[in-house]
C-alpha cells in the first residue's frame, strides 16, 4: 500500500519528473556529510510524502523533525532546514537558532528553500542577525505528480494570497512550473486563459520563454498541444457545492490529504483501540481507479454487485468440483479481495455521513441556490444556520455560494448576516469577513446578477441526469454541471470565440495565444475533431491538453475531466495541473482568520 | 623551403626524429639584439616580452637611457610597450603565466605583473615574507603559474600559483644548515604536478653536490662522483629527467632522483625514413603530416596526396581530410605574422579552440576571433561580449547614443547575449547613461533589475521587476529603495505600484508592524490602521501575562476603541466601526461576568456563546441583559435558549419557554433540540405543534414513528415524501438501505 502513486500509465513521462526531484533531494542530503537533523515544514513534508519514502531519507543519515517554534531536540551538529520560502516560517528558524545560541550550542545550519531562495526570506534572517550562520541552498520542487493525470504545484494558499493579499508570487511559481514542463515536453503551442491570474500566468510564461527559451530547434511535435488556464475566481460556485463522486465525498468528509485519508482503524475492520491508519487513494489501486470518478450511489451498487458475485463464486467453489484453471481464475479473483474490503469499509463509513438529514438538507439548499429561483428560502436557511451556530465553514460555503450567484447581497441583508455572524461566532471574524469581501466572495450587491444567464447559456443545470449511465458531466453533482468544466469543454472543442459573450459575464479577462513556431500559423486555429489527426503524436497516442486551475481544483471536477477524456470522439487526453486539490471546506478555511 | 629536401630537415635524437622548422623569417621586429635583453617567451605560440638587461653593460645607441618593457607577438610584431620605472632594484627574472600574465621579479622581491598590452596589474606584492624584507633575490626559476626564488643568504621562497586570489609566498627549508659561504651554482625546479608531495621541489647544485629542497626538508641527491659541480640544470618537460652541464663540459642526463641515464654526443643521422605501408595508412599519414606541417604549400601537397589516395581506399573516414582542412585554416590564420600565434597542432588540440579564442580576444583580434568561432560553429557570445567591453573602454570620445548604435549593431548578432554584462562594464567605465541605455535591451529581468539598481535607476528597476511577474525581484527592489529613501518618499513610490505595495504590506505584516502602520497612516488608509490596532488587541489577549479578567483588559479595550474611532472616519466602514464598538462593550460585560461569577470562561467568546453560557449557568438575568445590550433578535434568542436549556436537560424550563408566547421560529427547533439531546419523549411533546405537515412528517420519521409520519405525509398530499419515508422504514434494518435512501435524496430531480 504505497502512498507514492504508480505513474507508469501517465500520458506524459511523470516518472522521470519525479525521479529527478527525488535525485535532487538525495543529492542535497548526500552533499552534507554525516549525521544530520532534517527539519521540514509540515506542509512541505506532506507534499514530499507523495514523492519520496521517509525510509530513503533515513538511509542518508537523516533524523527527521517538523519545523516549529520549539527548540530543536537533536544531538546532531548539522541541522538542515527544508522549508518553503514562506515569510511566516522564518520566525521558527530564527527562534530555533536564537535558542541554540543562548544555550551556547554551536551547530552548522543549512537552509534549503523550496522551490528557490528569496530575498524576502533571507532579509528576515539577516535582520535577525543569523544569516551569516547559515549555508543557503535551493530545492527546486515546483511540481508534484499526484497521480497519472494530476500535477500539483502545492500552493495551498495561492488563492487567498493573490485574491486577498495581492501577493502574486504563486503566479510566477505556476508559470515557472509550466515552463519547466516545456523543457521536458516542448513548447505548448496553444494557450487559452480565462481570469485575471490566468492571463497573467500566460504573460509571465511568454516572458520566460523570451528570457530562457526552450530549444525549439528540434522539430519534435510538442507533447502538450494546448494549455488551458482557469482562475478559480471564474468559478467559485462549483467548489462550494458538495461533491457527490466517490473520491469527492471521501474528501468532503474524511479529508484526502496528499493522496490518502486517515481513519480510525476500526473503520477499516482493524480492531486496535484508538489507532489511526492511513489509507492511500490513487490509481495504483485498480478498484479505486475504476470507481473513484463515479457518483457515490453508483459506487455502492457496483460494490454490492461485486460482493454478490464473489459470494456466488465462492459457493460454487465449495459445492462443485473444479478444474485447475477454474481454481486459478478463482484465486486470481481472490487477489482483489483486499481492495474490495477496503472500499466496502470506506463506502460504509461514508454512508453514515451521507444519510444524515443535515447533509441532505444542505444538498437541497445548494441546489436551490444554484437554481437561483427562491431567494427568501435560501436567505432564511442561512440565517437559521447562523442562529444554530452550525460550523462556521459550512455557513461560509453556502453564504459564498449565495453571494456569488446573486452577485452580492442587498445591503440590508449583507449587513444583517454579517452582524449575526459576528454575534454568533465572535468578533475575530471581522477579519474573516474582510478577507472574503476583498476576495469578492461575500459582498454588497452592486449590479444585477448574471448567474441566470450564465447558467442557462452553459446549461449548468441538467435535468434527468442518469448517474449510472451519465451522458453529461453533470453526474458529478447529480444534476449540476460544473461551470469550470463546461468552459474547458468549450475551450477544447472550439476555443473561446463562440462563447465570448458568456466569458464577458464571468470575472476577469480572457486570452488566446499561439506560441513557438506555431505563432503565425492559422491551421491550428481550432481544435475540432477534423483537425485532430494533425495533433496526434506519431505513435498513435492522443495529444494532450493540460488544464491548469489557479486557486485549486476539486476531485469532482477532475472526475468530470476524466469523463470527458473517456468519451468517444474526444481528440485529446486531458491532464490536470492545480495549485492544490481543494474543496469548499479547505478553500473557505483559508479565509478564516485565526486570532484569539 | 619547399626546394630543400624535406627529409633533410629531420634529425634522429634517441629513438625519434625531430626537426626544427623556422616559423617566421625574418622576424618582424627591427634592431633587436636578444643578447642585450632579458627575454620571456610564452609557451604555446604566446607573446614575447623583452627588456634591456641591466645586469650587462651594453652600449646605448640612439635610445633613451630609460628602459622599456616591450611586448611582441611570436612573429615579432609589436603589441605594446611601457617605460620601466619600477623601484626595487635590478630585474631578476620575468616570465609568462599560463593565462598570459607577465610576471617580473626585482631584487627586493617585489612582483610586478602586466597584461599582454603592457598594462600593469595591481596590486604588487612581495615574494619575500614580511620578516625577510632585507634579503635580495638573486635568482628566480618559473614554471606554469609559479616561481621559486633564491636570496643572497641562500633562502628559498616559492609562490605556487599567481592566479589564486591571494598568492602568498612560502619559505622552503634552508638548503644548507650551516651558514654557507657560496651561493648555489644553479637552480632547477620540478613542477608540483610531477612530485609525490604535490608541492614544488627545488634542485640546487651546491659545491660538488646536488640537494633537493622541499617545504620542510632538504635531501642530498646521489650525484655520481666527478660530475659536480654542475653548471646548469634543466628539468625535462615531463618532469622525469634532468639535463645538466658538468664542470668539465659534458652534458649528462639524470633521472630526477639523479641516477645517470646516459651521456650523449650529438651525431647527425640523416637517413631517410622509409615508409612502406599499405595505402590507407599512407593516406592517414599524409593527413597527419599535413596537420603537423607549418608550411602552407607543403600542407597543400600532403592533403592533395591524401585526397588522391583516399579515392582508392574504401574504408577511409572521409571527413578526416575535411576536418583537417578546417583545423589548418584556423591554424594558418593565427600563425600569420600579423597575429603571430604559431600554434602546433598538438598545442591547439591540447589548449582547445575556446582557449585559442580567448587568446585572440585578449590580443584584441576580435574580428579573427569572431570568424574563427563562427567557422568552428562555436558560441560567439564570448567574442562579441569582449569586443563590446573593449570598445567601450577604448571609445571615451564617442557620445553615448552613437556608441550605443555601434554596440547594438554587433550585439544583436548573438542571441541571448548578456546586455546586462555589457551595461555593467559601461557603468564601471563611468558611462552610467550608456549603461542605462544598454540594460534596456536586456531581456532577462533577473539580470536587468539588479543592474538597474546598481546604476541608480530604481524606478525603472521597480517597473521592470513588476512587469516580469517575479516577486522576488520586486522584493529586491523594494528593500533596496527602502534603505535608500526616506520613509515618506518610499511610501509614495510604492503606493503608485499595487504589486510592490501589496508585497511590502505582506512582508511588513510579519516583520515590520510599526513601519506598516506609518505607511497606512501616511497614505490615508485609516481603516487598515484600525484593523492593525484591532489585531494588536488580540495579541494582547494572547499574551500569557494577561490572565483572563486581569486589568490588561483595559489596554485591550482602549486599542479596540482606537480602532473604532479610525473606522468611523470613513463612511464605508460604518459596519466595522459599529462592530468594534460592540466588541469593546462585549469585553467589558464579559469581564464583569467573570468577576461576578468568579469563572474565567467568558472573555473572548461570542455574544451567542455568552448568552448560552449564562443560561447554562442558570443566570437568566445576565442572559437577558446581554440580549438587550446587543439587541439580539427574538429568532436568535429562541434558538440559543432552546438549545441551552436542552443541553442542561431542563425540560420544565424548556416547556415553559415554549408556552411563553407563540415562538417566532415555530416548534421545530424544540424538536430538534430534544432529538439532539437524545430525548425522543421530550421531542414528541412538540411535534404535534409543528404547523407544516411535511415538517411534522419528517420529525416523526426522525424519532422512528412510521405511522404518524405517514399520516402527516399523506396530510401534506406529498406522494414523493411518502414514498421516500416508506422506503426509509422498509429497509431500515439493512445497512445497505442507507444507500437506497441516498439515491432518492441525492438526485436533484426528485427534490421539490
Amino acid at each position: 500500500m504505497a502512498q507514492i502513486p504508480n505513474l507508469d500509465n501517465a500520458p506524459l513521462n511523470f516518472t522521470s519528473l519525479r525521479e529527478q526531484t527525488q535525485k535532487e533531494l538525495i543529492n542535497i542530503l548526500k552533499n552534507i556529510r554525516g549525521k544530520k537533523c532534517l527539519i521540514i515544514d509540515p506542509k512541505l513534508g506532506g507534499s514530499l510524502s507523495s514523492i519520496i519514502q521517509t525510509s530513503l531519507l533515513k538511509e542518508h543519515g537523516v533524523e527527521l523533525r517538523h519545523l516549529s517554534a520549539d527548540p530543536i531536540q537533536t544531538d546532531c551538529i548539522k541541522v538542515v532546514y527544508l522549508v518553503r520560502s514562506q515569510l511566516d516560517l522564518m520566525k521558527y528558524i530564527c527562534s530555533n537558532v536564537h535558542n541554540d545560541v543562548s544555550k551556547g550550542l554551536q551547530r552548522e545550519y543549512y537552509v534549503y528553500f523550496v522551490p528557490r531562495r528569496t530575498v524576502a526570506c533571507e532579509k528576515v534572517l539577516e535582520d535577525e542577525k543569523i544569516h551569516h550562520l547559515m549555508t543557503i541552498g535551493e530545492y527546486p520542487l515546483y511540481i508534484v505528480p499526484l497521480d497519472e493525470d494530476v500535477l500539483s504545484f502545492e500552493l495551498d494558499l495561492a488563492y487567498k494570497e493573490s485574491q486577498v493579499d495581492g501577493d502574486a508570487s504563486s503566479l510566477w511559481h505556476i508559470a515557472k512550473a509550466i515552463h519547466k514542463l516545456e523543457f521536458s515536453f516542448g513548447v505548448i503551442p496553444n494557450v487559452r486563459a480565462k481570469g485575471k491570474a490566468s492571463v497573467r500566468v500566460a504573460d509571465i510564461l511568454n516572458h520566460m520563454q523570451a528570457e530562457e527559451p526552450v530549444n525549439s530547434q528540434d522539430m519534435v511535435v510538442p507533447e502538450i498541444n494546448t494549455l488551458i488556464l482557469l482562475d478559480r475566481e471564474v468559478d467559485m460556485v462549483t467548489p462550494m457545492c458538495s461533491q457527490l463522486t466517490y473520491e469527492g465525498l471521501l474528501d468532503e468528509f474524511l479529508h484526502v490529504n496528499n493522496g490518502s485519508v486517515e481513519l480510525d482503524a476500526s473503520v477499516m475492520g482493524v480492531q486496535q483501540e484508538g489507532k489511526k491508519i492511513k489509507v492511500p487513494l490513487n490509481s495504483s489501486d485498480k478498484l479505486f481507479k475504476e470507481i473513484r470518478d463515479l457518483n457515490f450511489e453508483v459506487v455502492v451498487q457496483i460494490l454490492r454487485q461485486k460482493a454478490t458475485a464473489m459470494k456466488q463464486d465462492y459457493t460454487e467453489m465449495t459445492t462443485t468440483t473444479q478444474t485447475v484453471s477454474e481454481l486459478k481464475d478463482f484465486v486470481k479473483k481472490l487477489n482483489s479481495l483486499p481492495e474490495m474490503t477496503r472500499h466496502i469499509n470506506l463506502a460504509q463509513h461514508l454512508s453514515t455521513f451521507t444519510s444524515k438529514p443535515t447533509f441532505l438538507g444542505q444538498l437541497d439548499m445548494e441546489h436551490t441556490i444554484v437554481e437561483a429561483q427562491s431567494y427568501d428560502i435560501c436567505f432564511e436557511y442561512i440565517e437559521e444556520m447562523i442562529h444554530k451556530q452550525e460550523p462556521l465553514v459550512n455557513v461560509l460555503r453556502l453564504l459564498i455560494l449565495f453571494s456569488i450567484t446573486n452577485s452580492g447581497l442587498p445591503k440590508k441583508h449583507f449587513d444583517y448576516l454579517r452582524r449575526e455572524l459576528l454575534h454568533s461566532y465572535g468578533f475575530e471574524h471581522m477579519a474573516t469577513l474582510n478577507n472574503l469581501e476583498k476576495a469578492g466572495l461575500l459582498k454588497k450587491q452592486e449590479s444585477k446578477s448574471n448567474w441566470l444567464t450564465v447558467k442557462r447559456a452553459l446549461q449548468l443545470v441538467v435535468d434527468d441526469t442518469d448517474t449510472a449511465n451519465p451522458n453529461d458531466i453533470a453526474y458529478v453533482f447529480s444534476g449540476y454541471a460544473p461551470l469550470s468544466i463546461r468552459l474547458v469543454q468549450h475551450a477544447v472543442r472550439s476555443g473561446w470565440r463562440p462563447i465570448e459573450e458568456i466569458l464577458k459575464l464571468l470575472p476577469g479577462p480572457h486570452s488566446e495565444t499561439k506560441r513557438g513556431r506555431f505563432a503565425s500559423s492559422t491551421s491550428f486555429d481550432t481544435l475540432q475533431g477534423a483537425s485532430a489527426n494533425i495533433d496526434k503524436v506519431a505513435d498513435g497516442r492522443r495529444s494532450l491538453v493540460l488544464v491548469v486551475f489557479i486557486g485549486g481544483v476539486t476531485f469532482a471536477e477532475i472526475s468530470a475531466l476524466r469523463y470527458l477524456t473517456a468519451q468517444e470522439g474526444m481528440a485529446y487526453d486531458l491532464i490536470v495541473g492545480t495549485t492544490k486539490i481543494v474543496n469548499g471546506h479547505t478553500l473557505a478555511e483559508t479565509f478564516v482568520e485565526k486570532l484569539g | 623551403m619547399a626546394n630543400v629536401s624535406v627529409a633533410a630537415e629531420w634529425q634522429l635524437l634517441g629513438d625519434r626524429y625531430y626537426r626544427k622548422p623556422e616559423l617566421y623569417r625574418p622576424m618582424r621586429w627591427k634592431h633587436i639584439d636578444l643578447s642585450r635583453n632579458k627575454v620571456a617567451c610564452a609557451p604555446f605560440g604566446g607573446p614575447i616580452a623583452l627588456i634591456r638587461d641591466d645586469s650587462k653593460i651594453v652600449q646605448l645607441y640612439a635610445e633613451s637611457a630609460l628602459r622599456k618593457l616591450r611586448i611582441f607577438n611570436s612573429a615579432g610584431d609589436p603589441i605594446a610597450d611601457t617605460v620601466w620605472k619600477n623601484p626595487g632594484g635590478r630585474l631578476i627574472g620575468l616570465s609568462w603565466t599560463e593565462d598570459q600574465t607577465l610576471v617580473c621579479i626585482v631584487q627586493d622581491g617585489t612582483v610586478y605583473r602586466y597584461t599582454i598590452h603592457a598594462e600593469p596589474l595591481k596590486p604588487n606584492f612581495s615574494i619575500l615574507g614580511q620578516e625577510y624584507l632585507d634579503e635580495n633575490v638573486v635568482e628566480c626559476v618559473f614554471w606554469g603559474n609559479g616561481v621559486v626564488c633564491l636570496t643572497d643568504t641562500c633562502k628559498v621562497f616559492s609562490i605556487a600559483d599567481f592566479k589564486s586570489n591571494d598568492p602568498t609566498p612560502v619559505r622552503l627549508a634552508d638548503p644548507a644548515p650551516v651558514g654557507i659561504e657560496e651561493l648555489p651554482h644553479c637552480v632547477a625546479v620540478i613542477e608540483p604536478q610531477y612530485t609525490m608531495s604535490g608541492n614544488v621541489e627545488v634542485l640546487l647544485a651546491i659545491g660538488e653536490e646536488v640537494v633537493m629542497v622541499e617545504e620542510d626538508e632538504v635531501q642530498p641527491l646521489p650525484l655520481p662522483p666527478g660530475d659536480g659541480p654542475l653548471q646548469k640544470m634543466v628539468v625535462s618537460g615531463n618532469g622525469r629527467f634532468v639535463a645538466s652541464f658538468t664542470h668539465d663540459g659534458r652534458m649528462a642526463v639524470y633521472s630526477t632522483r639523479f641516477e645517470k641515464i646516459f651521456e650523449y654526443h650529438c651525431e647527425a643521422d640523416e637517413n631517410l625514413r622509409l615508409i612502406r605501408s599499405s595505402l590507407p595508412e599512407a593516406v592517414e599519414a599524409c593527413v597527419d603530416a599535413a596537420g603537423h606541417e607549418f608550411d602552407v604549400l607543403r600542407q597543400r601537397t600532403l592533403l592533395r596526396a591524401a585526397s588522391y589516395g583516399q579515392a582508392f581506399c574504401s574504408n577511409f573516414q572521409r571527413d578526416r581530410i575535411q576536418e583537417m582542412c578546417k583545423t589548418l585554416r584556423v591554424l594558418n590564420a593565427v600563425r600569420s605574422p600579423e597575429i603571430g600565434i604559431p600554434f602546433s597542432i598538438q598545442q591547439y588540440k591540447l589548449l582547445t579552440p575556446s582557449v585559442l579564442i580567448g587568446r585572440l580576444i585578449n590580443a584584441h583580434k576580435h574580428l579573427l576571433a569572431l570568424r574563427v568561432s563562427e567557422y568552428l560553429g562555436m558560441n560567439q557570445e564570448v567574442v562579441i561580449m569582449h569586443w563590446a567591453c573593449s570598445k567601450i573602454t577604448a571609445s571615451l570620445a564617442i557620445p553615448d547614443a552613437a556608441l550605443l548604435e555601434i554596440l547594438l549593431d554587433k550585439l544583436k548578432l548573438c542571441k541571448g547575449i548578456s546586455y546586462a554584462g555589457v551595461a555593467a562594464h559601461a557603468d564601471k567605465n563611468g558611462r552610467r547613461k550608456l549603461a542605462a541605455m544598454l540594460v534596456e535591451h536586456e531581456p532577462r529581468s533577473s539580470k536587468q533589475v539588479p543592474l538597474l539598481l546598481s546604476i541608480g535607476e530604481e524606478d525603472t528597476a521597480l517597473m521592470k521587476a513588476t512587469e516580469s511577474g517575479d516577486t522576488d525581484l520586486v522584493y529586491l527592489v523594494l528593500f533596496h529603495i527602502s534603505q535608500k529613501r526616506q520613509p515618506l518618499e518610499f511610501f509614495g513610490t510604492i503606493q503608485a505600484r499595487p504589486l510592490a505595495r501589496d508585497l511590502f504590506v505582506t512582508y511588513a505584516r510579519y516583520y515590520r508592524h510599526e513601519f506598516l502602520k506609518d505607511f497606512f497612516l501616511s497614505t490615508g488608509q485609516l481603516q487598515e490602521v484600525a484593523f492593525l490596532l484591532w489585531k494588536e488587541s488580540w495579541e494582547l489577549g494572547k499574551n500569557p501575562m494577561a490572565s483572563k479578567g486581569s486589568p490588561l483588559h483595559g489596554p485591550r479595550i482602549k486599542l479596540i476603541e482606537k480602532a473604532q474611532n479610525l473606522f468611523s472616519e470613513t463612511k464605508e466602514h460604518n459596519f466595522e466601526s459599529k462592530a468594534a464598538e460592540e466588541h469593546a462593550k462585549l469585553l467589558r460585560i464579559q469581564h464583569e461576568l467573570e468577576v461576578t461569577t468568579k469563572q474565567a470562561i467568558f472573555v473572548d467568546s461570542s455574544i451567542s456563546d455568552t448568552i448560552r453560557t449564562c443560561i447554562v449557568l442558570g443566570n437568566h438575568r445576565a442572559a437577558t441583559r446581554v440580549k438587550t445590550e446587543f439587541k439580539v433578535s427574538e429568532k436568535r434568542w429562541y434558538w440559543l435558549k432552546i438549545f441551552a436549556l436542552a443541553t442542561i436537560r431542563d425540560w420544565d424550563a424548556l416547556e415553559k419557554f415554549s408556552k411563553e408566547k407563540r415562538p417566532p421560529i415555530g416548534y421545530r427547533p424544540f424538536v430538534e433540540a430534544c432529538i439532539e439531546a437524545d430525548d425522543k419523549g421530550e421531542a414528541l411533546k412538540y411535534i404535534p405543534k409543528i404547523a407544516d405537515p411535511r415538517e411534522r412528517a419528517e420529525s416523526y420519521a426522525r424519532i422512528g414513528m412510521a405511522k404518524e409520519a405517514a399520516d402527516a405525509a399523506s396530510q401534506a398530499k406529498d406522494g414523493e415524501l411518502l414514498g421516500r419515508l416508506k422506503l426509509t422504514f422498509a429497509q431500515n434494518a439493512a445497512a445497505s438501505s442507507i444507500f437506497d435512501t441516498l439515491r432518492d435524496r441525492l438526485s436533484f430531480q426528485g427534490a421539490s
